[in-house]
């Protein structure tokens, strides 16, 4: 498949239409990268050689791959022998191939590079293959772009069943979440808007934002591939300031801000600490800056009855949270409360405004 | 009367000759026979029944109108009739009306040959090369009462009346899922009798033909017919293969699911032997093989694992692989190289493609769980894990999925295992036995083994409930086990007291 250039330069293009007047105005646009298994498959190889690969990979992974979950919590070697095959799989070699040539997205040099920098350098495997596998899509991503974690799936889930709810009582309001205006708040690769803006109907729109330039580009990059440039917006800018022109219009707002406490940083997981964008992590003191202020400035552009969902760190923030909107801002929120993430962690805060 | 029922025959025979050149010479033969014998075929209800029954498709297959309206014109060519016959007025709906009778109707030669009486003649089956057309005959016949087992006719024919009397209540469509249902049913049933029935037709008229050809003297005629025959016997092979395969969930997909016994490593190698044997053997049918679920042993092999494969019969094949099957040999991971035995079970669940038979499942009934390593997740971890288990609270049952790449894709996978799981404890509940094929793993007793692999001392493979045996273990692990499952399957389908101890084979009559 080829790179959809025409979509993706109409999706940022919006982004500098004039309504958009809190842009910065000179955006430095740079080209996202094509995810691996997007390449062309030019490069013929030797089957043979491949197997040479493939053994050495294994013993790369069981030499250096055997302590990465005692150092910092890191892959087992189960997972990173899985990692190998899914990445023999996006560089285009197929197994079943009887054949004595191969042909690969990579050159074979290419292919020993990355492996070593996934092993060695403990580089995250989607950034090592250029995509991340999320809900039912395939989103480009690339170092600056948090790779989505499949937590924050469940956010869509939500999503599509308040929609459905929406439509099985057709009160007066009638579908108003299914055709109105969202917003994904520091949107990174673009995994909720996409999400989103497909379970949405017609009238439906997204409006994406982000304040790191290379998560806009990648974000239109994926708005592209799935076709939706005309119902995702990306717009690059801190938290509300792009959004002055829709005030009181959004009828549901979802973030996943950055959370982990600054103190914490340092003691990550290789492949998050080292690698993955800082801007996309760090949440300040207590990892509640963010949060906190999407808090507190949501009410100015929610519509009445419009719905949230913020993706949190845990029990200790959801709590806060979920006290935060039914004391300290009383009257602005009703029906607020914590969804579990699948391994039972309390990590969503979802609710209304009234 | 008699001259519209000679158009009728000579129709039908052009329509079913149509591909033989000698299709007007058969036609013409016919015809002339007919005409002297006119009285005779007006008394014969099996020549009456043919010809009625095969109007809807002559008035629907373009094909054979068109060869029909040539043979017509020229019929009335050699022939001087003039008056527009009155076969194409034949309301269509006649062939349903009729079909009780068609089940129940012996079909018959002209001179009264029937498929039992063939087969109660013992006619000696010499090969199909020196085979003459009463070995071919014989051989046929012998197969069509075998299919008829085989599809349990009586039961058939029984049902069928019962689903078309159904049909016939006005206010059958008030519960549509239940319409839908019993007329999906009447016609794959329909189907099948329509094809067996043809095919004894086909059969009987063939026999017909050869004694006409034979005195008329034409050599051409008879040796055309004689092919015939011969390609009939072939065919017939295939559709007693067919016959085997016709329970509710045979067409399914499935999942095929195995786990190691007791006997660690050991065992854990043999699993993951047993399971490739599988993915080789579906994919040599042309099948789509997914690995679903699939837990690695600490040093080797699995501990279990689920591959879905998908394709036409693969359930009703792969059911017969239900079991459990006992490797002996000499362990690669016994340094002291001494002889062991270990076990691993096998379970089948078909994919139900008719969504309306398919439980229900209620979201509120699920937990849906997420392996993890512990830690805080989120942001703070970086995962290709993405394991799902869900389980379905009220009846305790599992499914796990992790091989796909996004948790959204492993939950899809995990629920459509749970939902076969399901799916396959509602067939046994309401078959009301407790049916082999209906045992999940957990239910498998080790006790039942149906397979024994014997790589030292010895090399066999021997299925302990027919006592089919090979001696290459390595053919059998690669995949080839349609000798198998086929010589299981009729083991099975022809005993026929056999059949209502499980669940899948009754029709729910
Ligand atoms: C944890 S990531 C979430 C990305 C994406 N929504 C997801 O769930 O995969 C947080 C995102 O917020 C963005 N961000 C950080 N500070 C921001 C700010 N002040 N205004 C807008 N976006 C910001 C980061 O660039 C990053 O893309």
């Amino acid at each position: 498949m080829a790179f959809p250039y025409n979509s993706f330069s109409r999706t940022i293009r919006s982004i500098m239409s004039p309504r958009n007047l809190s842009q910065p105005s000179s955006i430095h646009l740079n080209q996202p990268q094509t995810p691996l298994f997007l390449k062309s498959p030019i490069h013929q190889t030797p089957l043979s050689s491949l197997t040479q690969f493939q053994t050495w990979a294994k013993t790369l992974i069981q030499s250096k791959g055997s302590n990465f979950p005692t150092i910092d919590n890191g892959p087992d070697t189960n997972h990173l022998f899985r990692e190998l095959k899914w990445f023999l799989e996006d560089a285009g070699f197929n197994r079943d191939d009887d054949e004595d040539i191969v042909r690969l997205r990579v050159g074979l040099d290419e292919l020993y590079l990355l492996w070593k920098q996934r092993i060695v350098e403990r580089r995250p495997f989607q950034y090592v293959v250029g995509c991340e596998h999320w809900r039912d899509l395939v989103l480009s991503v690339e170092e600056g772009v948090l790779i989505p974690r499949p937590e924050t799936e469940v956010i869509v889930d939500i999503v599509e069943e308040l929609i459905k709810k929406e439509e099985e009582e057709e009160d007066e309001n009638e579908v108003m979440m299914k055709e109105g205006l969202w917003v994904d708040l520091g949107t990174g690769s673009g995994a909720l808007a996409i999400a989103i803006a497909r379970a949405l109907g017609k009238g439906g729109r997204v409006i994406a934002t982000d304040l790191s330039p290379v998560a806009a580009s990648v974000a239109g990059y994926n708005v592209g591939r799935y076709g939706l440039q005309d119902k995702i917006e990306i717009r690059i800018g801190s938290w509300f300031k792009p959004l002055e022109d829709v005030k009181r219009e959004v009828v549901g707002l979802v973030s996943n801000p950055p959370y982990i406490p600054s103190d914490q940083i340092l003691g990550l997981q290789a492949e998050v600490g080292k690698h993955e964008p800082r801007l996309a992590l760090d949440g300040g003191e207590n990892g509640m800056v963010d949060l906190l202020h999407l808090c507190e400035g949501a009410a100015s552009v929610m519509k009445s009855g419009g719905f949230f969902a913020f993706e949190t760190n845990g029990e200790m923030q959801s709590k806060f949270l979920l006290d935060f909107t039914m004391n300290k801002s009383k009257g602005c929120f009703r029906d607020v409360k914590i969804v579990s993430d699948h391994s039972g962690i309390q990590r969503f805060v979802t609710g209304f405004f009234v | 009367m008699g001259v519209n029922l000679v158009i009728f025959i000579f129709f039908y025979s052009c329509e079913r000759a149509r591909i033989h050149f000698s299709c007007l010479k058969m036609g013409s033969f016919l015809l002339r026979k007919s005409c002297l014998r006119s009285s005779v075929l007006i008394q014969n209800p099996r020549t009456s029944f043919l010809l009625f029954s095969h109007l809807p498709e002559f008035h629907s297959n373009l094909d054979s109108t068109v060869v029909a309206r040539g043979a017509y014109n020229w019929f009335l060519n050699v022939s001087g009739f003039s008056s527009k016959p009155q076969v194409m007025k034949t309301p269509v709906g006649f062939n349903i009306r009729c079909f009780s009778s068609q089940a129940i109707m012996e079909h018959k030669t002209c001179d009264g040959l029937t498929i039992e009486n063939i087969v109660s003649y013992q006619w000696p089956i010499l090969d199909e090369s020196e085979g003459d057309w009463k070995s071919h005959a014989a051989a046929i016949s012998q197969s069509i009462q075998l299919i008829k087992k085989r599809l349990q006719w009586k039961q058939l024919v029984v049902r069928l009346q019962m689903l078309s009397l159904e049909l016939s209540k006005p206010d059958l469509w008030d519960d549509p899922v239940h319409a839908g249902k019993i007329s999906r049913e009447h016609g794959s049933l329909m189907g099948k009798m329509k094809e067996v029935n043809g095919f004894e037709r086909e059969l009987l008229e063939h026999i017909d033909m050869l004694k006409l050809a034979r005195e008329e003297n034409d050599a051409e005629l008879e040796s055309e017919t004689m092919k015939a025959l011969l390609s009939m016997r072939r065919s017939a092979k295939e559709k007693e293969l067919k016959a085997l395969l016709a329970g509710e969930q045979d067409s399914c997909s499935c999942f095929i699911e195995v786990q190691g016994g007791a006997g660690g490593t050991e065992s854990m190698d043999w699993a993951s032997m047993i399971m490739n044997m599988y993915k080789m053997w579906a994919q040599g049918r042309g099948y789509g093989v997914t690995v679903v679920d699939e837990v690695r042993g600490e040093i080797a092999g699995i501990k279990r694992a689920t591959i879905k494969v998908e394709g036409e019969n693969a359930f009703g094949y792969a059911k017969a692989e239900v079991g459990v099957h006992r490797l002996v040999r000499i362990s690669p991971f016994d340094s002291g190289k001494r002889r062991h035995t270990s076990f691993a079970a096998v379970a089948v669940t078909p994919i139900l493609s008719d969504a309306s038979s398919r439980c229900q499942i209620n979201e509120s009934d699920l937990s849906i769980e997420r392996f993890r390593s512990g830690g805080p997740g989120g942001q703070h971890a970086n995962t290709t894990d993405s394991a799902v288990r869900i389980v379905h609270i009220p009846t305790g049952l599992t499914a796990t999925c992790q091989n796909q790449r996004s948790q959204h894709q492993n939950k899809a996978l995990a629920m459509s295992v749970l939902q076969s799981r399901l799916d396959q404890l509602e067939i046994a509940r309401q078959a009301q036995i407790n049916a082999q094929h209906t045992h999940s793993l957990t239910e498998i007793s080790w006790g039942n083994q149906i397979r024994t692999y014997v790589l030292h001392p010895y090399r066999m493979v021997k299925d302990l409930r027919t006592n089919y045996e090979v001696p290459d273990p390595n053919s059998v692990l690669d995949g080839d086990l349609d000798g198998f499952i086929l010589s299981y399957l009729s083991a099975l389908m022809d005993k026929d007291e056999i059949l209502y101890e499980f669940g899948f084979y009754d029709r729910k009559r």
